[in-house]
């Protein structure tokens, strides 16, 4: 009697599991974000995965302390911790960056969000206006019904963060995009033939938007014309490798070769999409005299903390050339680094140099597979400009 | 609860006045774990604020080390920070070394952080150690929490001001809102980008009754959170200090014109001294 009454005891006092699939948000200050995880134990080994509809990631580590799970999304130095209710998790998305922690409330509830389609009204693309405290900004939406359900991109002159998920109500929706870094909720509603709506960004931030059907007619910036070069004078920039080696322009490896200089961050989920492709690229034409750097600006400035997670970076990925710890990713930052380059304002950003090492073109952003035409007409002219360099001579344009 | 009686202050602005809340006494939990979360960064970051105990624009270069330095740093050989090929250079008894912003490098006890572009990037040097205790908050006042709408400038106009962290950002003066606090008071709002992102704050920098008696002199920080309907949650138990209230060595921003509540407001962030006082490198070596 006594092992019943403890046992009722101890399963009345135990936290509940938080295995399974859990429908999540975080409460932004003008909507919910919604989000999906999935928490499994492998044994005694806990894992989990974040999903914005059927686009997963994996987190980093998955612990329980007391009665919370926390969360760990190591790639952005992130962490989801929450107690565990029997049917709930309450907590907060917590991370670091230079001037201090940024933390927004985060509920789950137990089960799977249904799959919501839209009608075809909404669908298609929409040439979407910003309205910003100074201006207008221009973005196209791209709205779909996917097999995993309603799904929108937001491009803008520098490429898409990729897929936005979430629900459709008569003509209004919410789709939302949270990886552990990037924090953006799309709110809108049809009205007549015009979307209208906000764009919220991290926990306060927001921008009023209204969208009319797209007419083909040329809506943004070429990620070309975004960011400009002065190529009066070779391309300087000198920085430490992983090993605190400090890495030039002129370094000998550099001399006489194509370079591509990428921009990117570890935090950047887009970089991380791209460098796939810029991989295949090195492949195919490191042979002919292409070399690539990798210039990383991350998020914190503490070397004891951007370091490894660049390491983390170039093991994922298995790249072979060289990455560099340039700076923070913020614009004076990037500016300062390198002051050749104006209005560097996407991540990534590749620069192509010359045999000369002068600066030929740079391109902002990236256009992911999801993007479809656009991921391959931008596939086509990187290669289209590595191969015109690489049959230049050195002395060709100086 | 709803009084509402907008007023016009003339200009481009249009003032709202701002309708107390009714909210619970005790801390909201968002709130507290807000708090938590940045003192532990106040505690344990090597970048602390707390924990600054020098800053100087590099200019044509910032010598360190000895106590005819510009930056003294009792224990330490001599080191040059200086611009060179469109760098900035590390010079010590260890050679040269190109130097990053935004980067920490260690010097002995010490970390050299680099800020902002060239020609005004900023030295920062932190010491182990050096971290003072943070300061605390007022007990949780539920009558200064107010709602209401802001009316925008009708012409936003860019404003170079110094962010709480004492660096110059490229702020919009958005508009202003009116709160029944010492009378009625006009506070004006500029929207601050936060770097590399998308993402702003719409902040007020107000001073009060008591700045010097109890928060830091200068005045404190508190942001404009967007609530429903196209209204804002105005919270001054949010409110929070300037990073030159922790270490004399930040820039300190100058009082934005008004933006002064003619009484106390006895919530938010505390001042617990050390603001004012340049902190010895000297005996942080030690």
């Amino acid at each position: 009697m006594l092992e019943l009454l403890i046992q009722a005891a101890v399963a009345l006092t135990a936290s509940p599991s938080p295995a399974g699939p859990w429908k999540a948000v975080l409460d932004l200050s003008g909507g919910a974000l919604p989000f999906a995880l999935q928490i499994d134990a492998r044994g005694r080994v806990w894992e989990g995965q974040l999903c914005n509809g059927r686009t997963c990631q994996s987190f980093s580590a998955v612990r329980l302390e007391g009665d919370s799970v926390i969360l760990e999304i190591a790639d952005y130095a992130a962490v989801l911790k929450a107690s565990v209710r029997s049917d709930s998790l309450l907590g907060y998305y917590h991370n670091v960056g230079s001037k201090g922690p940024r933390t927004i409330p985060f509920r789950a509830a137990r089960g799977r969000w249904p799959v919501s389609r839209a009608p075809r009204r909404l669908l298609g693309r929409w040439d979407a206006t910003y309205y910003q405290d100074l201006g207008t900004s221009p973005r196209v939406f791209d709205l779909r019904n996917e097999a995993g359900g309603f799904q929108g991109r937001i491009i803008s002159s520098t490429g898409d963060y990729g897929p936005y998920t979430g629900a459709v109500v008569g003509d209004s929706f919410a789709i939302g995009l949270f990886d552990g870094s990037f924090v953006y909720l799309l709110t809108g509603k049809l009205v007549g033939d015009t979307l209208r709506g906000v764009f919220h960004a991290g926990l306060r931030a927001q921008t009023p938007w209204t969208a009319v059907r797209s007419t083909g007619e040329p809506h943004l910036k070429s990620p070309t014309e975004v960011s400009r070069a002065d190529t009066t004078a070779p391309l300087r920039f000198g920085f430490p490798d992983l090993q605190g080696r400090l890495v030039r322009a002129d370094d000998p490896r550099f001399r006489g070769k194509v370079l591509l200089v990428d921009i990117f961050g570890t935090w950047c989920p887009s970089c991380h999409e791209a460098t796939p492709e810029l991989l295949r690229l090195y492949r195919r034409y490191h042979p002919r005299g292409l070399e690539v750097v990798g210039l990383a600006f991350e998020a914190t400035g503490d070397t004891a903390v951007d370091a490894p997670q660049v390491r983390r970076y170039r093991d994922k990925f298995g790249i072979p050339f060289p990455l560099l710890l340039a700076g923070v990713n913020d614009n004076e930052s990037i500016a300062a680094a390198l002051p050749q380059l104006q209005d560097v304002t996407a991540f990534p950003t590749r620069v192509f140099v010359g045999r000369d090492v002068r600066v030929r073109r740079i391109h902002a952003g990236f256009h992911g597979l999801a993007a479809g035409p656009q991921h391959a007409r931008q596939v086509g002219e990187f290669e289209a400009e590595i191969e015109k360099l690489l049959k230049e001579s050195v002395n060709s344009k100086q | 609860m709803t009084r509402s009686t907008a007023g016009s202050l003339g200009g481009f602005y249009v003032a709202l006045l701002l309708l107390a809340a009714n909210l619970a006494a005790q801390t909201p939990s968002d709130l507290a774990t807000e708090r938590a979360g940045y003192l532990a960064w106040l505690k344990k970051a090597p970048n602390s604020p707390l924990s600054a105990v020098a800053q100087q624009k590099i200019g044509d270069g910032v010598r360190l080390g000895p106590s005819e330095a510009e930056i003294p740093l009792a224990g330490i050989e001599e080191y040059r920070v200086y611009p060179s090929g469109g760098g900035l250079v590390l010079d010590g008894p260890g050679g040269k070394r190109p130097i990053g912003r935004g980067r920490p490098y260690r010097i002995g006890k010490y970390a050299l952080y680099l800020t902002g572009p060239q020609p005004g990037t900023v030295l920062t040097v932190f010491a182990d150690g050096a971290g003072r205790e943070p300061p605390g908050y007022y007990d949780y006042d539920a009558s200064v929490v107010f709602t209401g709408p802001l009316l925008r400038s009708e012409r936003p106009e860019q404003a170079r001001v110094l962010a709480s962290d004492g660096m110059e950002a490229e702020a919009t003066e958005v508009g202003t809102v009116v709160v029944p606090l010492g009378g009625r008071t006009s506070l004006r709002v500029l929207r601050i980008p936060v770097a590399g992102s998308d993402e702003s704050e719409l902040e007020i920098f107000f001073r009060d009754g008591t700045n010097g008696d109890g928060s830091y002199p200068a005045g404190r920080f508190v942001s404009l959170i967007p609530a429903t309907d196209g209204r804002f949650r105005l919270d001054f138990n949010r409110a929070r200090n300037p990073f030159c209230a922790y270490s004399a060595v930040y820039a300190c921003p100058l009082p934005w014109r008004g933006n002064v509540i003619a009484e106390p407001v006895r919530a938010g962030e505390r001042y617990s001294g050390g603001g004012l006082e340049n902190p010895s490198t000297q005996e942080n070596a030690k």
